[in-house]
């Protein structure tokens, strides 16, 4: 909204003409982070009383004894940042933008998701009584195909033509393969994975939340760089015009991120549950595909990407079909947890990791 | 009239049939038949000899397997099924039809439901369903049918109840009319002797062949006894009925002709034989059981493990709860392959003696035996045909069917926890009758003998084993250790991916942490067993869960001793922590003292703090005294990466809550004794509270 304003006050008045400034990605990018950061820690706080007042709580999988212990947080923080984000994106970016409204898509499908997935968990008092796995794939699948089909087809998709099939890789300047239509699948593909990762790795105060907002922090760069002519040229990436929109997303997510994190420290006041760690994936999902760069989460995303490998390998693998366990418990910070490492400790490792992971994919930036 | 009928595969299904159509033909001369039923299977051989035409349709049961193929395999039967069927519905077009069930029947009165729909067949359907439990095609193809017939009340309940009548089970006239002298005097029977029948059904029962060739040298020895034994005409790549018998009896001596033997491969004059016998041994099914009570003939029933819903045992507990019969359960053990099932013949052998040196008993079993089924079934039935074909509205019937399901869960970890639950009910498994305990104990037998581990609904040799545990069933307990103990590797690509042996991790781990510690077995194989598989067992699970047994069952000796100490050196943590929980619980060994200070250091915390435990449980037995550790304290490494967080106001909540939980309610009235009483209690819960809460502080810190 704030875009139109200024766009319109400086064409009408010539007095405000510096106003031009609502033009610029990276001022919007910046004002949007700050906002989006401002809002959760001004309403936060009052967010959480209304829904303790409310009766809605977590109920935490009780791996570990103690874990049940002093578990007080309450789910539905996942709502308050998606609200946030949705006011912000509002605020502060082009909403005729088809990259905003794909982001716009994927961020309300999924929470939609989400919070069916925990409000039948509250219902039932139990972990396990959410939607069932097999509906959740289909349903992520569903938006998967959905948006491919727009991605791919000519007349909808945002990108420049013939770009959206190619696929690149970190490390290499050219696309290196031309998928045509198998690109659908692949895409729905990537996009319930990271979906599914960002809420495997949802599991102790704090966990996800960091990692996330380093993650969306090297995709806004990345689709600075690209929607940018001269610097795409620079270090040879694909043009892209109105990806710069992406990068404001990326930078209002990231402030998001950071006002839950002030509540979400440990000892959690809220925790975000499906409804936020869906959503934020599949919004990852999405902006992985739309600046393409999709195996660039594989680095970036490496702490996802490692807890959803634990998962397939404990249960799909190991309990399901060879009877046995690989690790004391899955996904992995349940292993650490139970070979005796405090939370804390275990989160901010988990951080230093996931930063330098994400430094390395911001690396893969020149060295190609 | 034209008359089709449908159903087969086992003789439960064909022989209710062939007694309808017998009846219908000997009462309305106009009367046509054709059957339909399913080559190679009982009907294909059975129903000519009757005189009726026969013809074949394509038809499978509902796969029970999670395999993909199964399910596609039987869509495709089942379409080709319903197609011929609507074939012969066109070409035939009968007046009714009557299916018995079996999933022969299914594809015409699908058939039928869709001819019926456009127009095209206008014939009456009478469904029977001889089961206490339809099958699941039966129970779909129920709605095509104007009338359904259950031989037993329990099955109305998986259908529209509007439409049924319980008509009970019909045998043929024959049975009606028996009369036992006549019977002897025909097959040449003396009066004195005590005749065993033995019979595995229509389609014959390897395990109830072989156990019976078992027991057989043992009867002859008492004397007296004559066995005559049906084996039916089975013939599988494994298992060839008549040969493998005539092989068994030349093995034991008792070729030929033999005073105490009679074998016959299929018995046509089976109601003479029954009516001869003063015992049956047989399985379970609804209709031998019918006959065996027209009869009023005792029986010992073997049931079936793999009948569809465990059926046959249900029958069968339901007959030794009437005290017309005994129930006499399949056993498992291991073969070197696998798990099997089979019938303990000297355990059979002694049962039957000890039956028929009681003769009161066996009277008492035939009368509550012949209680037990309608005489008039074929009457009934008829009565039904008729309303059917004359279209007369049934009469409203009013069922009051029982909601309790007298089997139990299907899925295993269900019956897991009921039989859990009814252990902790009746107050421990020794207060269990002993009818009951051997038929949950069977179907633990079930669980174990289960090809598969984890899936449902083929049942898990996992639920097996926890459930030995459970009833404390002590004879399966060489059967645990032999799984425990087994090498058999599984197949390359699980080996590839971290598989080991055919009894996965967990089975072995549950053995060793639900079987042998709820036994609480300490004899010389299970200590064996157990040091075996701390010191190579593959999986780490098993091999904590060893140590910690060893020290919570076994009382300290060298060599537990050492295997424990050779566990220190695990690569798991798992392991080192529980074998040094271990050895501070049995160790007696004090040199044990300088093993043990080499992990005082050691990165990981949960490594020194079992060490501690050990020590202070060493110093509290008196292996070790105060003074030799007076230097040990400080070189402890006491930082630990680990704490446990706690709101001092959650404590106080807690504190709270516990207080009002803890006292009684004030809005009643108490006496003044009472609240002396109550005070005192009060006064020693918080007491008791302050000091738990003490405790907890302390390990805080």
């Amino acid at each position: 909204m704030i875009y139109y304003l200024g766009t319109y006050l400086h064409d009408t008045i010539e007095a405000l003409s510096f106003l031009r400034l609502v033009d610029s990605i990276s001022f919007r990018a910046i004002l949007g982070a700050i906002t989006s950061l401002m809002i959760t820690i001004l309403f936060g706080g009052r967010v959480i009383l209304y829904f303790y007042h409310r009766g809605h709580r977590d109920i935490p999988r009780d791996y570990l004894n103690f874990e049940a212990i002093g578990n007080q947080a309450k789910t539905y923080g996942g709502g308050l940042i998606i609200a946030v984000i949705l006011v912000s994106v509002a605020l502060w970016s082009k909403l005729h933008s088809i990259f905003v409204l794909l982001c716009l898509g994927a961020i309300i499908w999924f929470a939609a998701l989400g919070w069916i997935d925990d409000f039948l968990k509250v219902r039932h008092r139990s972990s396990d009584q959410g939607l069932s796995e097999t509906a959740k794939l289909v349903l992520q699948f569903i938006y998967g195909i959905a948006f491919g089909l727009v991605y791919v087809t000519e007349a909808f998709s945002p990108l420049p033509t013939g770009l959206a099939t190619q696929l690149y890789l970190p490390f290499f300047k050219n696309p290196v393969l031309d998928l045509s239509w198998f690109y659908i699948p692949f895409i729905a593909f990537t996009i319930t994975a990271i979906s599914n990762s960002v809420n495997i790795a949802d599991g102790i105060d704090g966990l996800a939340i960091v990692p996330t907002s380093f993650v969306v922090a090297v995709f806004g760069v990345f689709a600075y760089v690209s929607s940018h002519a001269k610097i795409s040229a620079f270090l040879i990436f694909p043009f892209m015009p109105g990806v710069g929109e992406i990068a404001v997303i990326c930078s209002i997510v990231f402030g998001a991120c950071l006002g839950f994190l002030w509540f979400n420290s440990y000892p959690a006041n809220v925790i975000m549950g499906d409804t936020g760690s869906m959503a934020l994936g599949g919004l990852l999902g999405t902006v992985a595909v739309l600046v393409k760069q999709e195996f660039l989460f594989l680095i970036v995303g490496g702490i996802f990407v490692s807890e959803a490998l634990s998962v397939v390998i404990q249960e799909k693998i190991g309990i399901k079909w060879l009877g046995r366990r690989f690790f004391a418990r899955s996904p992995v910070h349940h292993h650490f947890q139970q070979r005796g490492l405090a939370d804390t400790k275990i989160v901010i490792r988990f951080w230093i990791v996931a930063g330098i992971l994400a430094l390395c994919g911001l690396a893969t930036l020149k060295i190609r | 009239m034209k008359y089709l009928f449908t159903g087969g595969g086992t003789g439960g299904h064909v022989y209710p049939a062939l007694a309808i159509a017998d009846e219908i033909r000997q009462q309305y001369a106009d009367a046509e038949f054709l059957y339909v039923g399913r080559r190679g299977k009982l009907e294909s051989w059975v129903v000519p000899e009757h005189d009726y035409p026969i013809r074949f349709i394509c038809a499978r049961p509902f796969p029970r397997t999670s395999a993909p193929f199964a399910l596609i395999w039987f869509v495709i039967a089942l379409a080709i099924g319903i197609v011929q069927a609507a074939l012969i519905l066109l070409r035939y077009r009968p007046k009714v039809i009557v299916g018995t069930g079996g999933y022969v029947s299914a594809p015409i009165l699908f058939a039928y439901g869709a001819l019926a729909k456009i127009g095209l067949s206008r014939a009456r359907v009478l469904l029977y369903e001889p089961n206490a439990h339809p099958g699941l095609l039966n129970q779909v193809a129920g709605r095509f049918a104007h009338r359904i017939g259950v031989a037993f009340e329990p099955a109305g309940r998986w259908f529209d109840m509007k439409r049924v009548a319980v008509v009970g089970y019909p045998v043929r006239r024959s049975f009606l009319e028996l009369e036992r002298g006549a019977s002897r005097e025909r097959l040449e029977i003396a009066e004195e002797c005590k005749v065993v029948l033995a019979v595995g059904g229509s389609g014959g029962a390897r395990v109830i062949n072989e156990a019976v060739l078992e027991a057989l040298p043992i009867w002859r020895e008492a004397g007296n006894i004559l066995l005559i034994h049906i084996t039916g005409r089975y013939k599988g790549a494994e298992y060839d009925a008549v040969a493998d018998t005539e092989a068994a009896l030349s093995r034991i001596g008792l070729q030929g002709e033999v005073e105490c033997y009679r074998r016959y491969d299929y018995a046509d004059q089976i109601d003479d034989l029954i009516a001869a016998a003063d015992l049956v041994i047989c399985r379970g099914g609804a209709g031998t059981l019918t006959e065996l009570g027209i009869s009023a003939t005792p029986a010992l029933i073997v049931p079936l493990p793999s009948s569809a819903e465990d059926h046959q045992a249900i029958n069968a507990r339901e007959m030794e709860r009437m005290g017309a019969a005994q129930v006499l359960y399949q056993e498992v053990a291991w073969n070197g392959i696998r798990i099997d099932s089979q019938l303990d013949g000297k355990k059979m052998a002694q049962q039957v003696l000890e039956l028929c040196a009681d003769e009161e008993q066996l009277r008492a079993m035939g009368q509550a035996a012949q209680a037990i089924p309608k005489r008039n079934s074929l009457e009934l039935i008829l009565a039904e045909l008729d309303s059917l074909v004359a279209g007369r509205k049934p009469p409203a019937l009013n069922l009051e069917f029982p909601q309790t399901n007298r089997g139990l869960p299907a899925d295993p970890n269900a019956l897991m926890r009921w039989v859990q639950n009814r252990v902790d009910e009746v107050g421990g498994v020794e207060a269990l009758d002993r009818c009951e305990l051997a038929y949950l104990r069977y179907q633990t037998d079930r669980l174990l003998a289960a090809e598969v581990w984890y899936e449902i609904p083929l049942g898990r040799r996992n639920v097996g084993i926890k459930l030995v545990g459970i009833l404390h069933y002590w004879e399966r307990l060489p059967l645990l250790l032999q799984i425990l103990e087994d090498r058999t590797p599984v197949n390359l690509l699980r080996r590839i991916s971290g598989g080991d042996f055919y009894h996965v991790g967990f089975l072995r781990r549950n053995v060793v942490q639900y079987g042998i510690r709820s036994l609480g077995a300490v004899d010389v194989q299970t200590r064996a067993a157990l040091l075996q598989a701390l010191s190579d067992d593959p999986y780490f699970e098993v091999r904590a869960w060893a140590a910690q047994v060893l020290g919570e069952l076994f009382s300290a000796d060298a060599e537990i001793e050492d295997g424990l100490r050779s566990a220190l050196d695990d690569t798991s943590p798992e392991v080192v922590v529980r074998a040094l929980a271990a050895l501070g619980r049995i160790g007696s060994d004090p040199d044990l003292l300088d093993r043990l200070r080499r992990f005082y250091r050691h990165p990981n915390w949960q490594f020194r703090q079992g060490v501690v435990m050990a020590l202070i449980e060493f110093v509290r037995r008196g292996v070790l005294e105060g003074g030799q550790l007076e230097h040990d304290l400080d070189k402890v490494l006491a930082s630990t990466p680990h704490f446990r967080p706690e709101f001092t106001l959650n404590e106080r909540l807690r504190e709270l809550s516990e207080l009002i939980h803890s006292n009684p309610s004030q809005s009643q009235p108490v006496s003044r004794k009472e609240v002396a009483v109550s005070n005192e209690e009060s006064a020693t819960e918080v007491q008791r509270q302050a000091d738990r809460f003490r405790d907890y502080a302390a390990s805080q810190r």
